[in-house]
């Protein structure tokens, strides 16, 4: 079944573009080098491969966990740029700007290089075949309860060869962590629609309601959304979509809404039950039940709560009414509270009366391989892990592509637990924070020099499974795939198993042939087969749809205690590029403008004009923003897209590694205090109390603002139009 | 004289560039004048012009006689003259890319495999030592163009070799002179934007078939309209090349 | 060139747009942009980084106003908001416009280049020729949209901007610019070029869709089109007509029609008479909310 001797990267085999730079000795005055530079000739060429012409391979983004297929354009044996792959139902050939930078991970100069055992406060590089015996060794005599797991979500394969592994040491610890993910979310939609994650069909809305969600961000599958909205503004019937964005902090996705409702922090689900109520009052049919729950919110109450005045719930409720279906999201601006999970239910509650579901909100396909299915992450299990951690349970971990001393808030004590742990393995690209604490730093394989299978959580049109392949040759010998990784230390335990796989590659060539049948295979040939799969990089497979079920029973949220100590709301800006901060060290990133604030390279504290003038702080002050849990200092940003009561810090800066991301910023994640959701456990990060002090220090504030400071002074520059003074049904 | 510059890594075709380089000099005129006096008293420096007007003497790795594979047969001795190939047999990269590209040392082995009567000399047996230790022969560039310049090959070959069915050697000559009559090669012509201009400023009538109608097109200063062969209708003008800075400066 | 040639003729160097005997045919490269789809999410403006080898410049350099982003994405709030008697929330959100070279057709850089590195190309280009250029920075400051950029350091051989591995991905089709070079926006020329060569070729002309920008291709919610004006089944044609958007005028009729129009199409800055190659479409905002 496995042809021996197979090269794995047969198909991209550039042989002889070998690294050696060319030194110039001097300068001419053209850059002619007649007889000095080198021309080096392929060895051995397919047909395809011609000097000057661009060559294109699919395959999947890992930059986030949306798996977006991409097209790579690939000259002389190198990736040059990566697009969106124009068949894939996720992103239809487009890409955000984090995933174009997918190339600078790839050829990031930070990368690890070579496998790393810890020696004192150093390291020392040791062979591949050492740190594979090592990591046996330290598994002898080690009972499957003490060993765990860490990975960011993962699917596919190589889900299913980390499950399988951990299956041979008798260990069920498997912690799927993701520091910002729709964890309560899914909770909140499995009970009010029956499942995690249901189909979002933004272009099919005539008005979006969101409360927090920023789809067109950051928010589960972005690109897939921007699509979608842009569909929806385009107007279904020729009637152009209203997009009313519900948040305390501005949001990419509230900046581009119609009507932007500043909201008092965490009040969001009290306005959600109120728009219900009020719904009802205009004669929308409520059940008895949900009249009864919803009753203490009227008008008055509501507005005294939330702060959005009355007029603007009546303009949004004759709204809702007038323009069916609708469609209401709940994200993480309304979820990150202790109370988060009761917001998310009441936001999920106004689709039910609205009767939104089954029209915008409608029933996932399901890829029907349970075992393959993504494993989704949350904070809820770092929490497990470090409790476990703390109480000195786990004498082995394991950690894949997370980076949880980065992002675990210094009040859970993540970094004093992990020393508590005998003997820590780091599969890792970068030396991040969570491999400087590891004994062992296994470096990896960049995600275009590997091989995987992927399954996003978020599937909008029928099931997919998506294939990612190398792009071009490794660029350091001694990396890895994590798939090898795993491969080879599982067959230190099952090696009769799995001894007919040579590699990572061959364990997934023969698992996919294997299903060739179900994946649509059914006659072609092997080969073939493969290689079709490999060439559209996307196997459509035939999903079934999970039903829609699910209950309008909420909880009405507890109205929150103010804090005179600590008198302001820390919500943590979750931005489009820096995300949880992996992707920091990648300078197209930082060097990309914030686009609310337009500041880059650094962090800044976004605050409230009146809120600043009341405090006497203007822009680029360095203020110090303290929690309960510590404090950061950062340069102030006079925001008007935020509540009074609140400020923010985007997340994803202040690493202490990585040459374009050391030293760039603070990281608020440090100041978050362990409050946590209610219900599902996970990290509430909007519930941190804080107060601000400004210290001596001013800087000048590095933005892309312009010299207007944002405004137009009148020219006609960018020009906005009210929707009555337009006909879109004329336009190309 | 500006201390040693790295070019990227690995600018094995060259068609990228560093033409920063360049541009140092390239301030106006007397810039230029103070770039050569300074170039040429660097004696380290591979010279731009040598005293015959050619490139460069450029020592190759192998000494590939490009006079024994495409010039012409001595019919009185045919161990000593050429074989005649078509300079497209190896080079085949120039009618499909903007980069004529050095052949794979796959297309060598290919015909030596089975010429045994030459197996036993020095360079063939250098040729498949390299071959069997899959290491590519590392050619010395002899055709350099400025990193800022977009040559296209394959427009050239296509407009005379397809469309006007001129002789393989000919076309090529324009610009690589008698190669035929070679060893290794050697620059024959300045390949300088003068030069190039040169041949593009000819206002001669291109009726052959194919290319592209010009249209009402307008022609930038100097690369003039061509003219209409006697007889022609508009229509049969077809554009004949380079009409505005950015299509060949890049 | 010649020199002679150069001082002979330095009118014609000197400005070139179309008119009368000199029309744009068979191409002219225009662009439409859909404010009220456009997110401002920068996707554009980093696959223009991935596209055309700009350099990124770090902290510092951007504090002083160096920064060499082709196509920026500005953001403006509405005239009242936070303005002593205005609104205290940016309630209709912000509005985005990504901007960059508006491929002028009287451009105002090309008449003040004393060298004649800038210039126009028969199908409507604003080309920019960086081994021409001596860095006189004199076509910036006459740049209403101020989208041309100056590289005051030599990247290329700076380690931060390119080190080892990172210079791989520099693509080839486009130069790697110097200390001393202007640059600016080019429409993808090396993109427009190559379909230019396939087009000729199979002996026919462009067709619509087949050049695609890089920040067109990027962008997410297909806010960017571009194609080919002088093309009447371009899409790029049929929106700057269905707009009704002339290139060649500096006030369009429609905006001096009674009442205005129902039209969103607009080019910014069009009373200075540089006649841009890009359309704008308004952003549009809810009445009823």
């Amino acid at each position: 079944m496995i042809e021996s001797g197979f090269d794995r990267r047969d198909f991209l085999k550039v042989l002889g573009w070998g690294g050696a730079a060319v030194a110039l000795t001097g300068c001419g005055n053209t850059s002619v080098q007649d007889g000095k530079e080198t021309v080096v000739s392929y060895v051995e060429a397919s047909d395809y491969m011609i000097p000057g012409v661009s060559v294109y391979f699919n395959s999947t983004c890992a930059q986030c966990d949306a798996g977006c297929n991409i097209n790579g354009r690939v000259r002389e044996g190198r990736v040059l740029k990566l697009e969106g792959n124009p068949a894939s139902g996720i992103n239809h050939g487009k890409l955000c700007g984090l995933g174009q930078a997918g190339v600078q991970h790839h050829y990031n100069p930070d990368r690890v290089r070579e496998p790393l055992l810890r020696k004192g406060s150093g390291g020392e590089t040791i062979t591949w075949e050492a740190a594979l015996k090592l990591i046996n060794e330290k598994l002898t005599g080690v009972s499957g309860e003490q060993i765990a797991f860490l990975s960011g979500s993962v699917s596919g394969h190589l889900k299913v060869l980390l499950g399988n592994y951990l299956d041979s040491l008798s260990s069920k610890n498997h912690f799927v962590y993701e520091a910002i993910s729709p964890a309560v979310q899914r909770a909140a939609n499995k009970k009010s629609y029956g499942v995690e994650m249901p189909k979002f069909s933004l272009n099919k809305a005539k008005v979006i309601l969101s409360f927090g969600a920023d789809f067109l961000g950051s928010w589960v599958s972005p690109v897939h959304f921007s699509q979608q909205y842009a569909q929806f503004r385009k107007g279904v019937e020729g009637k152009r979509g209203v997009l009313v964005q519900v948040e305390s902090k501005m949001t990419l996705t509230g900046a581009n809404a119609d009507r932007w409702l500043a909201v008092r922090p965490g009040t969001e689900g009290v306005l959600a039950l109120g728009l219900v109520n009020a719904l009802g009052a205009a004669g929308t049919a409520l059940s008895a039940d949900v009249a009864a729950a919803v009753k203490d919110f009227d008008k008055a109450r509501v507005t005294k709560d939330t702060g959005v005045s009355g007029e603007h719930i009546d303009k949004l409720v004759a709204l809702l009414k007038e323009r069916t279906p609708s469609l209401v999201l709940s994200g993480n601006g309304a979820e990150g509270f202790a109370h988060g999970s009761q917001n998310a239910a009441a936001i999920n509650l106004l689709n039910h009366v609205l009767g939104n579901i089954g029209k915008t909100v409608e029933a996932p396909a399901v890829v029907p391989f349970p075992q393959m299915l993504s494993a989704n992450g949350n904070s809820a299990s770092l929490k497990k892990l470090n409790d476990g951690m703390a109480a000195g349970t786990y004498k082995v971990l394991f950690s894949y592509a997370a980076n949880p001393v980065f992002t675990a808030p210094a009040s859970m004590k993540l970094a004093d637990n992990l020393k508590k742990v005998g003997f820590k393995v780091a599969f890792a690209h970068y030396l991040d924070e969570t491999a400087l604490e590891a004994d062992l730093v296994l470096p990896l394989d960049s995600a275009l020099e590997d091989w995987g299978t992927h399954i996003a959580e978020y599937q909008p049109e029928g099931g997919q499974i998506s294939i990612q392949q190398p792009l071009m040759e490794k660029l350091h010998a001694n990396t890895r795939g994590a798939g090898d990784i795993l491969l080879a230390l599982i067959k230190q335990r099952r090696a009769e198993e799995y001894k007919a796989f040579d590699d990572y590659y061959a364990y997934l060539r023969t698992a996919v042939l294997q299903n060739k049948a179900a994946l649509g295979g059914g006659a072609t040939e092997d080969d073939t087969f493969w290689d079709e799969t490999l060439t559209s990089g996307i196997v459509k497979v035939a999903g079934t749809t999970a039903a829609l079920s699910g209950s309008t029973a909420i909880t009405a949220p507890v109205s929150m205690a103010s804090d005179a100590q600590y008198p302001l709301f820390l919500i943590p800006g979750i931005t489009a590029n820096l995300r949880d901060g992996r992707h920091a060290n990648q300078p197209w990133l930082q060097e990309s403008p914030d686009p609310l604030t337009t500041i880059v390279w650094d962090s800044w504290v976004e605050i409230h004009p009146k809120k600043a003038a009341e405090l006497g702080i203007v822009e680029g002050d360095i203020v110090e923003v303290t929690s309960k849990s510590g404090s950061v200092k950062a340069q102030a940003y006079l925001f008007p897209g935020i509540h009074p009561d609140a400020i923010s810090i985007p997340l994803g800066r202040g690493q202490s590694w990585g040459r374009y991301a050391k030293g760039y910023g603070v990281n608020p994640f440090q100041i978050l205090d362990a409050v946590f959701d209610k219900e599902t456990g996970e990290l509430a990060i909007n519930d941190t109390r804080v107060q601000i002090k400004k210290t001596s220090k001013r800087v000048i504030v590095i933005k892309d603002e312009g010299s207007g400071g944002g405004k137009q002074f009148g020219r006609k520059i960018a020009v906005s139009v009210s929707s009555n003074e337009v006909d879109l049904s004329k336009e190309v | 004289m500006l201390g040693c510059l790295l070019t990227w890594v690995d600018c094995l075709l060259g068609e990228l560039l560093t033409m920063y380089r360049f541009i140092r000099f390239s301030t106006l005129l007397v810039g230029l004048f103070v770039a050569i006096s300074g170039f040429a008293a660097d004696s380290t420096v591979a010279t731009l012009t040598t005293p015959d007007d050619l490139g460069p003497e450029v020592k190759q790795p192998i000494e590939f006689p490009h006079d024994r594979h495409a010039g012409n047969h001595n019919p009185s001795d045919p161990t000593k003259g050429g074989m005649e190939i078509d300079c497209q047999y190896c080079h085949t990269y120039a009618r499909r890319s903007a980069v004529a590209g050095i052949p794979p040392l796959q297309k060598c082995i290919g015909c030596h495999n089975s010429i045994e009567s030459v197996k036993d000399k020095p360079r063939i047996k250098q040729l498949f030592e390299a071959w069997e230790a899959k290491k590519p022969i590392e050619w010395k560039k002899v055709h350099d163009l400025p990193d800022f310049v977009r040559f296209n090959h394959e427009r050239h070959i296509k407009r005379f070799v397809e469309q006007q069915k001129r002789p393989t050697q000919e076309a090529c000559g324009y610009c690589h002179g008698d190669v035929k009559n070679m060893t290794v090669a050697r620059r024959q012509k300045s390949l300088s934007m003068g030069w190039c201009a040169s041949c593009h400023e000819k206002a001669h009538a291109v009726t052959a078939p194919g290319g592209t109608p010009i249209g009402k097109q307008a022609y930038w200063y100097t690369f003039q309209k061509p003219a209409a062969a006697a007889g022609a209708t508009p229509d049969a003008i077809k554009a004949q090349g380079p009409n505005d800075c950015w299509q060949c400066h890049k | 060139m010649s020199v002679t040639n150069l001082l002979e003729n330095w009118s014609q160097f000197r400005h070139f747009h179309p008119v009368d005997d000199k029309p744009h045919d068979p191409y002219k490269w225009a662009m439409s942009i859909d404010l009220d789809t456009c997110t401002g999410c920068n996707a554009c403006s980093v696959a223009c980084f991935a596209e055309n080898n700009i350099p990124v410049v770090g902290k510092d350099k951007f504090e002083h106003g160096q920064q060499m982003h082709w196509m920026r994405i500005e953001r403006y709030w509405d005239e009242d908001v936070s303005n002593p008697g205005g609104r205290d929330f940016p309630d209709q959100g912000a509005q985005f416009l990504p901007m960059m070279c508006q491929q002028c057709e009287a451009a105002p850089c090309e008449t003040v280049c004393p060298v004649a590195a800038t210039n126009h190309t028969p199908d409507g280009l604003n080309s920019q020729i960086y081994n021409r250029c001596i860095g006189s920075r004199y076509c910036s400051a006459n740049c209403p949209f101020k989208v041309r950029y100056f590289n005051w350091y030599d990247y290329p051989t700076d380690d931060s901007v390119w080190p080892a591995e990172m210079n791989q991905q520099l693509n080839p089709d486009v130069s790697v610019r110097s200390k001393g070079v202007m640059e600016k926006c080019t429409f993808c020329v090396q993109r427009i070029s190559a379909a230019k060569i396939t087009a000729k070729n199979e002996g026919r002309l462009v067709h619509d869709g087949e050049i695609q920008t890089a920040c067109q291709q990027a962008c997410p919610t297909n806010a960017i089109t571009f194609g080919n004006l002088v093309d009447t089944e371009a899409r790029v044609h049929k929106q700057w007509e269905a707009q009704r958007v002339e290139i060649d005028k500096d006030k369009q009729e429609k905006d001096e029609e009674k009442g205005g129009t129902d039209l969103r199409g607009y080019r910014i800055l069009e009373e200075l008479r540089a006649y841009p190659s890009v359309m704008y479409l308004e952003r549009v905002r809810e009445s009823a909310v």
